[in-house]
């Protein structure tokens, strides 16, 4: 049974992919390109040689962190839509320490990725208390954060620490810039997202608490009757979850952005989110989803100088895949359908 | 008096899966007789009213009312067919006022807006006829059980029914308000309406049916006229085999007490949820039995010596010592067991395995991980589930299947496993057998009896007296979230005990 | 500070509020039927777009916010029927629209108009005013006719909400849905029904909502530019206790904030303009801090309604 349902688990997102990129197909049919020529394209442009896997994983980076911070509170039982604002309050924080504080090189890095961390941290502490003291739709705070978080930046790097004419901050010194993987674009942030991953994954299924965290997500009044400090496990939950993304912000900044500028960071929360259900809260198979959505980025832009069809096209896929994995996970829980598996299983049985 | 027959049902099944809930059931129901279905929890009895009322779609069979046949495919249906229903658990929708609850779904009325006036003459003309007398304008939330239980039957009649159906009405009634039900009941046949009347209460079956349908595991057994039966042997159809009253031995004395509350207060002027200077002791190797009507303050007691709620005021002393902060961790870590009154919402996490429901609390234990926690012995848990699998005899495919797919009995074995094997000092249960078959009850009291005879001392608290009667050492009635009263349990006065449940 | 800007600001504050009523009422319609959508911000991306475009190419506004209400209401089929008949968790499912529809709307753009294409600008829906050609020289007679038609719709509907979910048989059967499915369909209601009527309406108002941005507030339409309204919708909803006459103080409140905003954005005083921009999103986590823990609202809402559920 256990298998049977983590087989349907697994199937479900392969099909919605399917079926995704069969309607991007005939999107693009209909624009008057090859599908396939199109598809070629962007497979190439995603994996094509080593450089582009590069990009690709250099893309991801990002994307793994918002996505493992949404993972980790939704394991939790609460949704942290503000993702994004606690990234950029990560990359802005290690934005000021990696250019004002005089530090440089790895003690620099090591720094910045701590207040980085901290920063996202507190930032979804903010949520987190109001949620447990005031009862408050976590929800509706952190996106609210997020627009402030994005505002925020906006003082920062066209007033605070502007560089000259243009509006973005003053990049980081090259000392202190992450260093990357065999000359590709990929830096060590994205090791740190993997490490990260892993420890996400080793916490919630191989620890006490992990394992009371996921019970307290699962059902919170049985978890509260079991002697399981509720509220505490959503407000650390809350942080630790910020933390992760701030980390992602600051990894962001010191490996691949160096400034912060307009743009920076937009829809990575709800990308994640998107990627963390789609990956169906496992911190390791969200990990592969978020490559999976940077290839589809990465291999647009090729895509859209191959055949013309432009790079929104892949948007379009990825929105998506996130329609049909949701409403298919719906789907195969309804009983109706549990009953047909059973009657197929059955019927094959007594074939035999 | 010819009586006709209003409804008939002719070979109805209903099928989940493959389990029938209702197998081949013929009814008949006559002009205004109070038709009794009598039958245990799980017997079928609510599945064939659904069907009835057009909740569930019969798998096989046909129904006929007043000789014709009919398909009662939606809600909708069923009412215009003249059938209502008061439900065990009400149908009112709280935010709402009486009078809102009583015209909500009208259809036999012309326009678009409320005629407030207009509905309310009708309403009230009604309610003098049958002798239903209820505050309209009360928001439905403000009346009592009974007074609820009133609207629901004018709801039913308000809509034109001829056939009500009473699903369990006297379950949360005081003995005072079940007589005015049987007055109404009276009243309503009277006027030629027809009731089928559920319960599994013999006394109440006996005084108020004309006849009496039998369901067993889903099938019926027979059908007989009131006049040419009794209750012994009623019980003996119904349960399917001679009724033995098997007995505990029942302990004389107790131990040092585990728990002891003084003059404790929860929202005391809450008459249904609260607790008003609650006093009561529960000593080592003794069963203390918690009778009275479902929602007198039972839910609140339980949570309170669980650490879940902290008492306005008054005292709490576990084993002899003041508790000064009441969190569940707290009262776990005194040794305090728990099996809440709802299993899926407070006992179990249904979406994880019966392994991980087995170990749930004690993870931390050096005996399942290492490091304080940082590392789970995978293999122990798996092995120590197994176990208990065994010992508790709980039926699944797996130690690894959903807990949320067991039956009822199973999952509250797996709750068993993991509040028992602790040995606790005190067990608090609530309701445990509710909703289970007489094999998992008799498991249950065996294993409570068990704990008690170990040096546990057991608060057990229940709706179900004869429950009460058949495990407590001593019984405590509450009523309105007081005491009223205690009792022995060896040879219990019934007659005063069921009184002090009425608040005599 | 004098009382032309005042004026200004409180005339400011009714055009800002408009977009936030029909949000909140699309918010409310759905509630009331037991169905929390969290995808009003995606639902408005999606009308906003489609308001911008067809009266691009009608050159009618009106033509342009009808069918920001269809496309609202077909969008939002999707979260109907994954909710109501799949049983999708709903906060969930708000989520996915909240990711599909403005890419949805971005790449309609990218195709429509190409890449790197220069801004194309719409004609906005006339005033009032400027229709019956009365000119508006006193601050009442600005706040009674300088207003667009949908000003007048929105506040029509406030008055229809309130009527139709307190007088009306309907209306409390409608109710009824949110808070009991279960009770409502025993008395013969149609639940599921009800429930696709909420989408229906909850989608048009969305999509009209968003449609407003693009015909009656800015000359075009940019990625984005729905900007939290969706959310704050939701937070004017539960600060308005889910009653329409709440609802409408909320967003006039909400409105005004955003009025503010941009008064204090011109006068400046040295302080980075973002930090005005930030007045509406600190509100909105103020006001929700402030009320605190007061569960109201449908009972229903979130939870999945099965006929045959055992």
């Amino acid at each position: 049974m256990k298998n049977g349902n983590r087989f349907i688990n697994v199937l479900v997102p392969l099909i919605s992919v399917l079926l995704s990129f069969l309607i991007g197909c005939i999107i693009m049919a209909a624009l008057g390109a090859n599908p396939l020529t199109a598809l070629q394209a962007l497979w190439k442009g995603a994996f094509g040689n080593l450089r582009n896997v590069g990009t690709t994983l250099s893309r991801a980076t990002p994307l793994i962190f918002t996505s493992l911070c949404a993972c980790f509170a939704y394991r939790c039982g609460v949704f942290n839509l503000g993702g994004e604002g606690q990234f950029i309050m990560g990359s802005v924080v290690c934005c000021y320490i990696a250019t004002q504080s005089g530090i440089e090189g790895l003690p620099a890095i090591i720094l910045c990725l701590i207040v980085g961390a901290l920063a996202g941290g507190f930032w979804a502490a903010i949520p987190g208390i109001l949620k447990i003291y005031r009862g408050q739709n976590e929800m509706i705070i952190s996106i609210m954060l997020n627009y402030v978080a994005t505002l925020f930046m906006g003082v920062v790097y066209t007033d605070w620490l502007r560089d000259g004419s243009v509006p973005q901050t003053v990049p980081v010194p090259d000392a202190s810039k992450l260093s990357r993987l065999f000359g590709l674009r990929t830096t060590t942030a994205f090791i740190i997202a993997l490490v990260v991953g892993l420890l996400v994954y080793y916490f919630l299924f191989n620890t006490s608490k992990g394992f009371q965290l996921r019970a307290v997500g699962l059902n919170m009044t049985a978890a509260e009757f079991n002697g399981f400090a509720v509220k505490k496990y959503i407000l650390y939950s809350f942080i630790v979850s910020g933390a992760i993304a701030g980390l992602g912000g600051s990894a962001e900044l010191l490996g691949t952005q160096f400034n912060l500028i307009n743009g920076f960071a937009a829809g990575y929360g709800f990308d994640g989110v998107a990627m963390a259900l789609i990956g169906q809260l496992h911190p390791l198979a969200t990990i592969l989803v978020a490559i999976f959505f940077a290839a589809l980025r990465v291999g647009s832009t090729t895509m859209q100088a191959a055949t013309g069809v432009p790079t929104s096209v892949s948007d379009i896929i990825q929105a998506l895949v996130i329609v049909f994995t949701v409403a298919g996970l719906a789907m195969v829980k309804l009983p109706e359908f549990k009953a047909l598996v059973d009657r197929v299983f059955s019927k094959r049985k007594e074939a035999v | 008096m010819y009586l006709s027959e209003l409804l008939r049902m002719e070979h109805v099944s209903k099928r989940f899966g493959d389990f029938y809930a209702n197998r081949d059931i013929n009814l008949s129901v006559r002009r205004g007789e109070v038709h009794t279905l009598l039958g245990e929890n799980g017997a079928g009895k609510s599945t064939l009213m659904n069907v009835l009322i057009g909740l569930y779609q019969p798998t096989e069979g046909s129904i006929y009312l007043n000789g014709q046949k009919v398909q009662i495919d939606s809600p909708a249906q069923a009412v215009r067919l003249g059938i209502g229903m008061v439900h065990q658990h009400f149908m009112l929708v709280e935010a709402m006022t009486v009078f809102e609850n009583i015209i909500l779904g009208d259809r036999n009325t012309k326009g678009v807006f409320i005629d407030r006036e207009a509905r309310k003459r009708e309403i009230l003309e009604l309610s003098e006829r049958y002798g239903l007398d209820v505050e309209l304008d009360k928001p439905v939330t403000e009346i009592a059980v009974g007074a609820q239980q009133r609207v629901e039957i004018l709801k039913a009649l308000y809509r034109g029914a001829e056939l009500l159906i009473l699903d369990e009405p006297s379950a949360a009634l005081t003995d005072i308000e079940v007589e005015g039900l049987f007055k109404i009941m009276n009243k309503l046949t009277e006027e030629g309406k027809s009731i089928i009347f559920i319960s599994h209460k013999m006394r109440e079956v006996m005084r108020i049916s004309d006849r009496i349908t039998i369901l067993r595991a889903g099938e019926v057994i027979t059908t007989l006229e009131r006049a040419g039966t009794d209750g012994q042997e009623l019980a003996n159809l119904m349960i399917g085999r001679e009724l033995t009253p098997s007995h505990y031995e029942k302990a004389e004395a107790s131990g040092d007490p585990v728990i002891a509350l003084r003059h404790v207060d929860y929202q005391k002027t809450s008459k249904h949820n609260g607790l008003n200077g609650v006093s009561l002791t529960v000593g080592r190797g003794e069963i203390v039995g918690i009778a009275g009507v479902d929602g007198n303050g039972q839910s609140q007691l339980a949570q309170v010596v669980t650490g879940v709620l902290t008492p306005d005021s008054g005292e709490v002393d576990m084993k002899g010592t003041r508790v000064a902060k009441f969190t569940p961790n707290g009262f776990i870590l005194e040794n305090v067991s728990h099996i809440p009154e709802d299993r899926n919402k407070m006992g179990l996490i249904g979406d994880m395995s019966v392994k991980d429901n087995i170990v749930l609390k004690s993870t931390e234990a050096p005996k399942f991980s290492q490091a304080g926690g940082l590392r789970l012995k995978k293999k122990e848990i798996r092995e120590y589930a197994e176990q208990m699998r065994e010992k508790y005899d709980i039926r699944c495919t797996s130690i690894e299947q959903q807990s949320r797919s067991l039956s009822g009995g199973n999952q509250q074995k797996v709750i068993l496993a993991r509040e028992l094997e602790s040995d606790p000092d005190l067990l608090v249960a609530v309701h445990p057998t509710r909703g289970l078959d007489i094999g998992a009850t008799r498991f249950v009291h065996d294993t409570m009896v068990e704990a008690r005879d170990k040096g546990c001392g057991v608060l057990l608290i229940s709706a179900d007296f004869d429950e009460i009667l058949e495990v407590s050492d001593r019984i405590i009635v509450m009523f309105e979230g007081q005491v009223m009263g205690v009792f022995s349990g060896k040879n219990p006065p019934i007659e005063e005990i069921s009184l002090a449940m009425a608040g005599k | 500070m004098d009382m032309t800007f005042i004026s200004n600001l409180l005339l400011a504050s009714v055009r800002m509020a408009t977009p936030l009523i029909f949000l909140a009422l699309a918010e409310l319609y759905s509630q009331r039927a037991g169905l929390v959508h969290i995808g009003l911000e995606g639902l408005a991306a999606i009308g906003s777009l489609t308001g911008f475009l067809v009266s691009l190419i009608t050159g009618s506004p009106f033509v342009g916010v009808l069918a920001g209400a269809a496309v609202g209401i077909l969008v939002n089929m999707i979260y109907a029927y994954a909710t109501i008949h799949l049983c999708a968790e709903q906060i969930v499912y708000g989520m996915a629209i909240n990711i599909f529809a403005p890419a949805l709307a971005a790449f309609i753009y990218r195709v429509y108009f190409g890449a790197g294409s220069e801004l194309v600008q719409v004609e906005l829906m006339k005033p009032l005013s400027a229709i019956l050609g009365i000119p508006t020289d006193n601050f009442f007679a600005a706040l009674l006719l300088d207003q667009t038609l949908m000003v007048y719709l929105a506040y029509g509907l406030v008055i229809f909400t309130a009527v139709y979910f307190n007088k009306t048989k309907s209306g409390l059967n409608y109710k009824a849905v949110g808070e009991y499915p279960k009770a409502a369909a025993t008395l013969g209601i149609n639940v599921i029904g009800t429930k696709y009527v909420a989408s229906v309406i909850c989608g048009a108002l969305a999509g009209i909502g968003g449609a407003y941005l693009t015909t009656c507030y800015t000359t075009t339409y940019v990625d984005g530019n729905v900007a939290g309204r969706g959310f704050i919708a939701l937070a004017a909803v539960i600060f308005g206790r889910w009653s329409s006459s709440g609802v409408l103080l909320a967003c006039l409140f909400f409105g005004f904030c955003d009025a503010l905003q941009i008064r204090l954005q011109v006068g400046s005083f040295g302080v980075p303009y973002q930090f005005f921009q930030m007045i509406p999103y600190l509100a909105t986590v103020m006001v929700l801090t402030i009320i605190g823990i007061k569960k109201a609202g449908p009972k229903g809402v979130g939870k999945p309604y099965r006929r045959e559920e055992r």
